[in-house]
């Protein structure tokens, strides 16, 4: 049953089992692959572990493969379910990443390399090199194992229209333009434009219906792009807004490490979006609390619920339930406590196992206590 | 006259960024990211040759993002939180300026490879003082002035290392610049002022917005060449008689994996070469091409080294 104040939920992905990636890539299986499955299991209930072993200890085939990667999304969800979180999905189990996952099952779009997201990290970046189309509802079935095994409520991720187009490198829409002009600036806003709405149109909508036809009841859009450029937030509002209108479903919207101050007034325009969810951990100093910046939609008339980042996913120190208490406090000076829900910046992929487990469950305990503080106030 | 140069960080290899992962994973050592780094380096700077680019960078293949090796070589200064570098799918973390900014002890010489590149050629790139203050967080000045003051004079102590080094450009990012107040222009004209004498020649470098708010302050610079994003701006920004030093020509899209048809390129740069002359013109990327795979940003390469034969011939 999930808390009707300050409800908990996961943002997306975690990282990739150890045991996954060896058997995908055909590597042997070593005892830190084990051990990794023995003590997730155990923590988290996991039921598939024996089936999961079997699977590793066998010659691989490709109906083993599909199973794995479903005990895979199982292991994940029984992981975030274990922390105590209302809200869950599986961690993306089986999503490469969140943009090459769906830019590798469309049409129109070739990988070159990977370019940097910051330090090490890398991710690989397409060009779309023809005209975006469907290929097939890449998270429907995801989705429906998911479903059918969640003990708590279901929220399925999906990457944004305006992120995918943002992170892709825009050939096809641009050199169509460029054969009729030579002003590089308005030809890159007009291909950005067309670019953006066909994936909208072409792209997300029917992977969003076929979601919503499977029995998905809340999808949140991950936007982690948005506001990289201000101007553009009108062309993600008419983006978001093709791709959702007339589809019975709760959706909310990822945002983060972004300026959201650029965002007003602009996304009071989403028409069929009930929930923010926003990072404001990795910003929140002892200098300054980020949760000040919720005055903007407070002052915005923004009434909508918000999803408060308050664990720092880039960070291996573990938040303690005071801290979360505190944050979540703070965001209460500015938003309607039965509008807040309690989440991670973004998602945990970037951190070990342990750390994302211990962050989890501490934030699960923060909420607890803050739910205490304030009906001790009450 | 023209030349032609890159004009920032060069993306890493893909054998380079799997071993800087293994790095991270304590699957190999230090020794082993060294020597494929100093390959990588070696072969870029082998790119850059047999196109014919007149002047050299090393493409800070070991610099995590345009301020971190100043945490090292500047006192005063520690990497802070993760922030979206402008308008990029790409982060840097925001220095903090905890105490007076000073030169530190550690030479330049992890972070410039003036070793590998040829005597002579070799073109040093550092962020300029104002975007440095701009995007940091300040936390021990009480005058934004006063902090810029301080990394003109550290940056310059650098500045005079490297060129003491063989380097004979200075190359000095200022994409913050675009949007500085005249109150912030006057403060970073004195900043300038600082730098001036520490390289034989300066250029500073703005990328991913329009320069036409602060065109008419930028002439009074004490600067050899300004660098202009030409994906941010239009041609009117030459028009005759504006132009008072040499220009970089930023028209090749350091964020887009389309290869610019090289006569579309040739056409553009012809344009800009008329316009600004007697003044010279460098011909080369808008801004870093670390924004592009390895694969394509070679590929940008090849195309200036086609734009130079079609201008200067072999």
């Amino acid at each position: 049953m999930a808390n009707n104040l300050l409800p908990t939920q996961e943002i997306g992905s975690l990282p990739k089992a150890p045991w996954l990636l060896s058997y995908l890539r055909g590597r042997n299986l070593e005892q830190s692959d084990f051990d990794h499955l023995e003590k997730w299991s155990d923590i988290s209930s996991f039921e598939g572990k024996h089936e999961t072993l079997e699977i590793l200890n066998h010659t691989k085939t490709s109906a083993k493969e599909l199973r794995l990667r479903q005990l895979a999304s199982l292991f994940g969800l029984r992981f975030l379910e274990s922390t105590g979180l209302d809200i869950v999905y599986d961690g993306e189990a089986n999503r490469i990443e969140m943009y090459e996952h769906a830019i590798k099952n469309t049409n129109g779009f070739q990988f070159y390399g990977r370019v940097r997201s910051f330090d090490n990290r890398y991710y690989r970046k397409a060009a779309c090199v023809q005209r975006v189309g469907f290929r097939f509802a890449y998270h429907s079935d995801e989705f429906e194992y998911v479903l059918k095994q969640a003990k708590k409520q279901v929220k399925v991720p999906v990457t944004g229209p305006y992120t995918l187009a943002e992170w892709s490198f825009n050939e096809y829409y641009l050199e169509k333009l460029m054969k009729k002009s030579n002003d590089l600036r308005a030809i890159k806003e007009q291909a950005k434009r067309e670019f953006l709405l066909d994936i909208a149109n072409e792209m997300l909508r029917p992977n969003l219906e076929s979601l919503v036809r499977a029995g998905a009841r809340w999808v949140q859009i991950d936007e982690p792009a948005l506001a990289t450029r201000p101007e553009d937030i009108p062309l993600f509002v008419e983006a978001f807004n093709e791709c959702t209108h007339g589809i019975n479903c709760k959706f909310s919207v990822h945002i983060c490490y972004s300026n959201y101050q650029s965002l007003y007034p602009h996304i009071l325009e989403l028409k069929n979006c009930s929930q923010l969810a926003l990072e404001f951990a990795n910003r929140d100093t002892s200098r300054q609390s980020a949760y000040e910046q919720l005055r903007l939609m407070k002052d915005a008339g923004d009434t909508r619920e918000i999803g408060l980042g308050v664990l720092d996913v880039h960070v291996n120190s573990i938040e303690e339930p005071k801290v979360v208490m505190t944050r979540i406090l703070n965001a209460a000076r500015f938003i309607e406590a039965d509008k807040i829900y309690v989440n991670p910046d973004c998602g945990l992929r970037t951190r070990p196992w342990d750390v994302a487990y211990e962050k989890l469950y501490n934030m699960v305990a923060g909420a607890k206590l803050a739910r205490e503080a304030m009906g001790a106030s009450r | 006259m023209q030349e032609i140069h890159l004009t920032g960080n060069f993306p890493r290899p893909e054998p380079l960024i799997e071993m800087t992962r293994q790095f991270d994973r304590g699957r190999t050592s230090e020794i082993e990211v060294q020597r494929h780094l100093d390959h990588s380096v070696n072969a870029l700077l082998e790119l850059q040759i047999s196109n014919k680019l007149d002047m050299l960078v090393d493409g800070q293949l070991n610099w995590q993002d345009l301020f971190r090796p100043f945490t090292e070589l500047l006192a005063g200064i520690n990497p802070g939180t993760l922030t979206r570098w402008f308008d990029n799918n790409t982060f840097y973390r925001r220095p903090i300026v905890v105490d007076r900014v000073k030169r530190a002890e550690l030479p330049p010489t992890k972070y410039y490879r003036h070793d590998l590149i040829p005597e002579g050629r070799g073109k040093a790139i550092m962020p300029g003082p104002y975007t440095f203050a701009k995007l940091s967080e300040n936390a021990a000045y009480s005058s934004f002035a006063d902090l810029v003051d301080d990394l003109a004079h550290s940056l310059a102590s650098i500045s005079k290392e490297l060129t003491s080094s063989g380097y004979r450009f200075l190359q000095l990012n200022e994409p913050s610049l675009c949007t500085a107040t005249i109150e912030e222009l006057e403060i970073a004209m004195r900043a300038y002022d600082i730098l001036a004498k520490s390289s034989p020649r300066i250029m500073l470098q703005t990328y991913f917005s329009s320069i036409s708010h602060i065109k008419d302050k930028l002439v009074d610079f004490p600067v050899d060449c300004i660098g202009v994003d030409l994906y941010a701006n239009d041609l009117s920004i030459f028009e005759t008689g504006s132009v008072t030093t040499d220009i970089s020509c930023g028209c090749i899209d350091g964020r887009n994996s389309l290869v610019e048809p090289v006569d579309q390129t040739v056409e553009l740069a012809t344009k800009i070469i008329e316009a600004v002359a007697p003044h010279r013109v460098y011909i080369g990327p808008n801004c870093d091409l670390e924004f592009l795979p390895y694969p394509v940003a070679a590929k940008k390469v090849q195309l200036l080294g086609a734009v130079r034969r079609s201008l200067i011939g072999e």
